[in-house]
């Protein structure tokens, strides 16, 4: 079995958000980058899957030479090999592209990413991806089993589960529970950096889109605590304060 | 959560004390600095995941004896499962032994994170380790190949066996008997106590490294040799054979670290335990300090590692505790104003800088000592011999510092948040509880101190506290020309010489045969000594610190300035109580009191 995971190198769930340049770039300043934690749980199927039937692992990354670190995480917790395509990943089709590009002709049976990233949470390159090769799409994959050449996942869908099988290649945005995260081990540390990491250059059409300002959410307002007697003062202020009946 | 701050390790690793420096020795070819960086991130996860979430729990669940059995938290399982497949264990070892040839600096900077997500799991993996080193270093062929993998792999558990009920911390007085038998063999009889990670449910074998003596050896530690006890016997294949009569006789009850076991042995009173001589005959106490000296280090280590969980919890409390107000100029409060947080109180700033400044100088001692380790295995000849007396007379400081000023810092950490610290609710009181043990394992602070004073300091007619005043003195130097830190240089040189001064006053004694006064009072001379210490690993932060961004740059300054404003202006006290002669412990009978 061949699988292409596409990661995103995103900042750890904790970090403090910030812009600069007028608030049109993200402040990388002091903050830890992970892998896309959705992408984490895709890379750890995909481990299960090769410790099961054999195969091997590329992982895929569209990012600048600053996304290494992570890349090379993905390579120590079980990946062969690594591909870096050597561009800013600037909107979800440009990306989407990107990805087809090098699973063409690259003979995966299985293509797993996260369900969304955690940066722009857009959501859309797998769609994208099934809809560029030609090939399914399915999203967001809770269980993933390889049963010959089909495969029986099951997905969240509004108010319950869905059962499907699809023949094999598609494409899955993952989460949580298809695996659990894995912590590398240190031989997987030390041979992950003489695995092969391939860097490519874009192809096709620059973005077309471009970010002209982010602005946080604003700041919480003060918790006010009402006498659990005194419920016309919670009516007062859901009705007046809060406006929200 | 938050128990060790990341930035500041990578910090010391790198920029104090040059782990680049070390990946270039041959010995360290296997690893760059990304893959430190990656190992780091991975110890994190695993604490964050697997270690954080249950510190509390194995305190209010503890461990406990049934059935001749000792059951720890259900949590251990995976967690040295984990620890195994994650190489952890004997990591620091030669790759020909089954390890992976990390340095040393790098293996405590990892137990060190561990350690602060939770105390009560590393004395099992750190044993072990340990155990299965000196098994490596001393034993023959047959009992590396028999034992040595299935302990790094965390399947067996290892321990090392020194105290008895009888003879406490005095090693000449222990009296577990090893009887030669005709297979070339001991038949080992006797009572340990104090024995910790001897027993649970999560390894199918424990291997005991025991002080006995052999019929007729010489009396006190010159007739004490090492065994290798095996709970059960091993097969030539490697499998489990019968039991090998090592009984534990009941686990302790204890104020801390409660989830982390230690436990009274009997060997040879059900029936035959066998043991394997590790090395010679009789020179059992040299191995064991091998172990002895690893264990002191990982001591100081775990303290830093408790205190720095203890300061990050008072520092959270105390940035979400509104309490109080500020002072306007005309000295009154206005009740009108809201509160201000906690943090704002200079003195609960003092009392987080104190535990700032003991933590981070703390864990730059612990890792430079682990640096002359390593220094020591990559060098040769004079040079080897150099970075040994450095490590041999850091030691007890490493071990003493952390625990001694550890214990203040918790403390500290406790008052931060007022009434509440006392509270089973929050966790401060159980570090409290955890980190007292740590001036007692392995040596107490008396007996560290009796160490540094009365053999250290002295070895070799002074060569390692030569040259530990050398490494001072280039500090200093470098640090003269950085007028931020010209006056703490001057400070430094100052309790370097007070020291000097001390041992001047102090020899005559000694010289005299009275080392009764001598040695009266080393623990006063240890609480000099190492303050000095730490303040040349915050001199040497300084430094390094200067290359960093201005607003880390300046919170390690502030907290250097802390340190030598608050902490090196004791030394003169110190002095001069060490220096005064009146005698007042030694003169003060038994009856007095």
């Amino acid at each position: 079995m061949k699988i292409l995971v596409c990661i995103t190198h995103v900042p750890d769930t904790t970090s403090r958000i910030a812009f600069t340049d007028g608030d049109t770039k993200f402040d990388k300043n002091g903050v830890q980058f992970i892998i896309g934690p959705y992408d984490d749980y895709a890379l750890a199927r995909a481990v299960e899957l090769k410790e099961q039937s054999g195969g091997s692992i590329t992982v895929l990354n569209v990012g600048e030479a600053e996304t290494e670190p992570t890349i090379r995480k993905a390579l120590a917790i079980g990946a062969d090999d690594a591909i870096r395509i050597n561009a800013f990943p600037e909107d979800a089709l440009f990306v989407a592209k990107q990805i087809a590009a090098v699973a063409k002709d690259g003979g995966f049976d299985l293509i797993l990413m996260g369900r969304e990233s955690i940066d722009f949470n857009g959501g859309q390159v797998h769609g994208m991806v099934g809809e560029l090769l030609g090939i399914p799409s399915v999203s967001p994959v809770m269980t993933l089993d390889i049963d010959g050449d089909t495969a029986k996942i099951s997905r969240e869908i509004e108010g319950g589960k869905e059962y499907m099988e699809l023949p094999l290649p598609f494409v899955a945005g993952c989460q949580e529970p298809i695996a659990e995260w894995k912590i590398p081990n240190m031989r997987g540390i030390m041979s992950a950096r003489t695995k092969p990491l391939e860097v490519k250059d874009p192809t096709g059409d620059a973005p077309k889109t471009k970010v002209s300002k982010f602005e946080l959410p604003p700041a919480k307002g003060d918790v006010k605590l009402v006498d659990p007697d005194n419920m016309d003062e919670l009516v007062n202020l859901l009705k007046n304060e809060a406006k929200v009946i | 959560m938050k128990y060790y701050d990341p930035q500041t390790l990578a910090f010391l690793l790198n920029d104090v004390h040059k782990l680049e420096d070390l990946l270039k020795k041959e010995r360290f070819a296997g690893f760059d600095k990304q893959s430190i960086d990656l190992l780091l991130d991975a110890v994190k996860d695993f604490s964050d995941s697997s270690l954080y979430p249950f510190v509390k729990e194995m305190d209010e669940k503890p461990c406990f004896f049934k059935d001749g059995k000792v059951i720890v938290h259900d949590q251990f399982g995976p967690i040295f499962q984990k620890a195994g497949e994650m190489e952890l264990i004997g990591a620091f070892m030669d790759e020909k032994d089954g390890g992976m040839q990390l340095p040393l600096l790098v293996f405590n900077a990892l137990y060190f994170i561990m350690e602060a997500a939770n105390n009560h799991v590393t004395g099992y993996l750190g044993l072990t380790a340990g155990a299965a080193n000196l098994i490596v270093n001393f034993g023959t062929e047959e009992l590396k190949k028999k034992y040595v993998s299935k302990m790094l792999e965390m399947k067996w558990g290892g321990t090392m066996c020194l105290t008895e009920p009888q003879a406490g911390s005095s090693l000449s007085d222990i009296t577990s008997s090893a009887k030669p038998t005709d297979d070339g063999t001991y038949s080992i009889k006797g009572q340990k106590i104090f024995i910790s990670a001897s027993d649970h449910q999560f390894s199918d074998n424990f291997i005991h490294l025991v002080l006995a003596r052999v019929d007729g050896a010489p009396a006190g530690t010159k007739g004490v040799s090492l065994f290798l006890v095996p709970q059960y016997r091993v097969n030539a294949d490697g499998s489990l054979g019968d039991y090998n009569h090592v009984d534990v006789v009941g686990e302790f009850e204890k104020l801390g670290q409660r989830g982390y076991c230690t436990n009274h042995m009997a060997f040879g009173d059900s029936g035959e335990s066998i043991g394997y001589l590790v090395g010679e005959e009789n020179k059992g106490l040299t191995y064991m300090f091998q172990m002895m000296n690893e264990a002191r280090i990982a001591s100081g280590r775990m303290g830093t590692g408790i205190a720095s969980a203890a300061y990050y919890a008072s520092l959270q409390y105390a940035k979400e505790r509104p309490q109080g107000r500020k002072r306007q100029s005309s000295g009154k409060k206005d009740p009108s104003e809201e509160q201000t947080l906690i943090i704002n109180h200079p003195d609960v700033k003092r009392m987080l800088l104190h535990q700032k400044a003991i933590v981070e100088g703390s864990l730059s001692l612990v890792l430079e000592c682990a640096r002359y380790v390593d220094m020591q295995m990559v060098s040769e000849g004079e040079e080897k011999n150099n970075y040994h007396l450095l490590t041999e007379i850091l030691t007890p400081i490493a071990k003493t510092y952390p625990s001694e000023a550890g214990k203040e810092a918790v403390d500290l950490g406790l008052q931060v948040l007022g009434g509440y610290g006392y509270m089973m609710d929050f966790i401060l009181q159980q570090y409290l509880r955890d980190i007292r043990i740590i001036s007692i394992y392995e040596g107490t602070t008396g007996i560290q101190s009796l160490d540094l004073l009365g053999r250290k300091v002295t070895m070799m007619e002074g060569a390692a506290l030569k040259l530990l005043a050398g490494e001072i003195e280039s500090t200093i130097k470098m640090a003269m020309s950085k007028n931020e830190l010209k006056s703490h240089a001057m400070s430094l040189g100052e309790g370097a010489k007070l020291i000097e001064t001390c041992l001047a006053h102090l020899m005559p004694h000694a010289m005299k045969g009275n080392h009764e006064r001598y040695l009266a009072d080393a623990t006063i001379f240890m609480d000099l000594f190492s303050t000095v210490v730490i303040g040349w690993q915050w001199l040497k932060i300084g430094i390094a610190s200067l290359d960093q961004d201005a607003a880390f740059k300046q919170s390690k300054l502030h907290t250097m300035d802390y340190f030598y404003k608050y902490e090196m202006s004791r030394c003169k006290g110190l002095q001069k109580t060490i220096c005064d002669d009146s005698e007042i412990t030694i003169k003060m009978e038994a009856e007095m009191f």
